[in-house]
């Protein structure tokens, strides 16, 4: 069992967390390009969501945007 | 055509919120990206009162379609939105400075744009280029603070839009579902609501930092 603190909230996974920041988000079917993610405290850049590794226990905050202005 | 000259205008202001407010208010520069809905009022809220400077951006000339929530006039239709805002602001605010930037915000534009700005305000229609603007704000401009916003379509439901501190350098206004990708239109009270969230909490911002 692995686990990831998504927005406050423990996600847990069966078995491993998803390897990487834009596998993530494919599992819970969000859009990247209107997403702002952290990890432990720091921006990813969207350019390097599919570098950046996850493992258990990190914090991820992921801030969506839905159009309209 | 001003019937206040500037010391006038001024003491209107100090009278209304004080000296040392009036101070802080007029010592601000605020970046406004994307002239729409949003960025259309809350740049009337803060010429209003007081703001120093705004800087404003946007590429877009007035269209009809935008007349239903933004503040634009009819006689402004096809006029860039830079230079209609710039006139509507002035007639509020004949002192306020303003410097207009009509021009697409990238990630690459955007620290030069705004590098005099201690605030920025997120004020896109897109959901892409509001991602775009805040990750660039929070990864490439140092102690630059952002109030973006996410959700704010249709009408009713005034009380679920909300200003939430993300962190020390985001804030977010809105309810976080109310997306034109859901269907919901754009309506001047709503969006209101949102560009007033924004403009309140660039003055908490700016009186308590």
């Amino acid at each position: 069992m692995a686990v990831l603190k998504i927005n406050g909230e423990d996600k847990i996974f069966e078995n491993a967390v998803p390897s990487t920041l834009k596998a993530l988000l494919e599992l819970l079917k969000v859009d990247e390009a209107t997403v702002v993610a952290e990890v432990n405290g720091q921006i990813i850049p969207r350019n390097s969501f599919y570098n950046t590794i996850l493992k258990d226990g990190h914090k991820i905050e992921l801030i969506r945007f839905v159009g309209g202005g | 055509m001003a019937k206040l000259n500037k010391e006038q205008f001024e003491a209107m202001l100090i009278e209304r919120h004080g000296k040392s407010v009036h101070e802080k208010l007029k010592s601000a520069i605020i970046g406004i990206a994307g002239l729409g809905g949003l960025g259309s009022n809350v740049a009337f809220s803060l010429a209003r009162i007081g703001i120093g400077k705004l800087v404003i951006a946007d590429f877009d000339s007035v269209e009809p379609s935008n007349l239903n929530r933004q503040q634009y006039f009819i006689e402004q239709l096809g006029t860039k939105k830079t230079a209609a805002l710039t006139e509507n602001l002035l007639k509020i605010n004949p002192y306020l400075k303003i410097e207009g930037h009509s021009l697409k915000l990238t990630a690459g534009n955007i620290p030069e744009i705004f590098a005099d700005c201690s605030i920025i305000t997120e004020c896109f229609d897109k959901a892409d280029q509001k991602q775009m603007l805040v990750e660039t704000v929070l990864n490439k401009m140092n102690d630059v603070i952002t109030v973006a916003v996410s959700g704010l379509g249709g009408y009713g439901r005034s009380n679920e839009i909300q200003t939430r501190k993300i962190s020390d350098r985001l804030i977010l206004v809105g309810d976080g579902k109310s997306g034109l990708e859901s269907g919901f239109s754009l309506m001047a009270p709503r969006v209101a609501i949102a560009a007033g969230h924004q403009a309140n909490a660039i003055v908490e911002l700016i009186l308590e930092s």
